[in-house]
């Protein structure tokens, strides 16, 4: 059982949108957060790709973030689709897809709202539309709650970026409170920093074993 | 059309070079060089190995070729490696090995100057990808590697890409006819731009 005390404090912004306003210190449940080292559960779910009638939707599943062909994953999540901050974040996250790309990165965006309300708010929101990575819709929250980021009173996912290795090994977390918004550069420059670099053999010493990549 | 000599032209075809006589060949030519002979030969049986492949050898070549930012024998070799069944991919990779292992050599060989624990240890924030899983299998992969680090003169570089390449079941047949063919594409470098 992990206890923690958590001491919200929202903004009158934010209570515009969410249907609660704490002022007081209270007790939250269990909620133990998948870590660095753990495996990324398995899933299957459904996910926005476009706006375009009847390609709107694919799947996505754990078996996608597992590969031999080096390609890592960055999933972040946010509590509410149609609410303010996130849009600045997704966008964000968007003006920098193709750093990711090119880190052989796929980007995936979640949250639990269901995969109508994720087209609805893509085509709604002029930030949104031109989107470049999917919308993964976690409708059940089976795996906002296995994660272990469901905010236990509202039952919305927590602001959390999650980088997975190809092995499907969780290297980094982050989690904020429901309304602080994220540096995406911040997980540009850990992702550089965990993707491995020096797989050049000059980087071998006498006595050393050869690098394997 | 400049009159050249006959191996001169022999040259030119070996190397797939169409509509123009270099320069510095024509100046060799105009004194019947006798180091044109010699050259004529070298490329000639350095592009022909028992140890590498007719199309590993025009991507090592163009790989070098690459490494010397030389745009005509660039030309030329794509030209012989499209017709040993090199496939766009592969000269690619060839191209993109010299220009990494060039950057390499410049970044590895500093730190094996400087043998400071220090720099030794810090991340070297440099992306070298292409290595994990080229598509040239890593054996050739490396071997360009070192024929590229030969050339560009990091010791260090190459006893590593040596030990590598040799480890991956190269033969030092195989490594010596690579060795061979980047001194005579340096050669040439000197003489056809």
């Amino acid at each position: 059982m992990n206890i923690k005390t958590i001491d919200l404090n929202y903004s009158s912004d934010y209570s515009k949108f969410v249907s609660f306003n704490y002022t007081k210190t209270f007790s939250v449940m269990q909620n133990r957060i998948l870590s660095v080292g753990s495996t990324f559960p398995t899933f299957k779910k459904t996910a926005v790709v476009s706006i375009e009638k009847g390609k709107e939707f694919t799947e996505i599943t754990s078996e996608n973030i597992v590969n031999e062909d080096n390609q890592w994953t960055v999933m972040f999540w946010w509590p509410k689709d149609f609410t303010f901050v996130c849009p600045t974040e997704i966008a964000e996250f968007n003006n920098a897809f193709g750093d990711f790309r090119d880190r052989d990165t796929t980007l995936i965006g979640a949250s639990t709202d269901s995969e109508f309300v994720h087209a609805a708010w893509r085509r709604d929101h002029e930030d949104l539309r031109g989107l470049k990575f999917p919308m993964l819709a976690d409708t059940s929250k089976s795996l906002a709650e296995e994660l272990g980021i469901l905010e236990p009173v509202e039952k919305v996912a927590l602001r959390a970026t999650f980088i997975i290795d190809p092995q499907g090994v969780i290297r980094w977390v982050s989690v904020n409170d429901l309304n602080v918004g994220r540096n995406v550069k911040e997980v540009i420059r850990v992702l550089d920093a965990l993707q491995t670099d020096e797989l050049c053999p000059c980087n071998w010493e006498k006595g050393q074993e050869t690098i394997h990549a | 059309m400049v009159q050249i000599s006959e191996t001169s032209a022999e040259l030119i075809q070996l190397l797939r070079i169409e509509n123009s006589t270099p320069e510095v060949l024509q100046i060799l030519d105009n004194a019947d060089s006798r180091y044109i002979r010699d050259l004529k030969v070298n490329v000639s049986n350095a592009l022909t190995s028992a140890h590498i492949s007719e199309k590993e050898t025009a991507l090592l070549a163009l790989s070098i070729a690459a490494n010397q930012k030389n745009n005509t024998l660039i030309a030329g070799f794509q030209k012989l490696a499209d017709e040993k069944g090199a496939t766009a991919e592969e000269q690619n990779e060839a191209i993109s090995c010299a220009s990494l292992l060039a950057g390499n050599n410049v970044f590895y060989r500093f730190r094996h100057f400087q043998q400071k624990e220090s720099y030794n240890t810090m991340q070297a924030k440099i992306k070298m990808n292409i290595m994990m899983k080229p598509v040239l299998g890593k054996e050739f992969f490396e071997l360009i590697s070192l024929a590229v680090s030969a050339v560009n003169g990091c010791e260090m570089c190459v006893n590593a890409h040596e030990h590598s390449v040799r480890e991956m079941g190269a033969s030092e047949e195989r490594v010596w006819d690579a060795i061979r063919l980047a001194a005579v594409i340096t050669s040439l470098d000197k003489v056809i731009s």
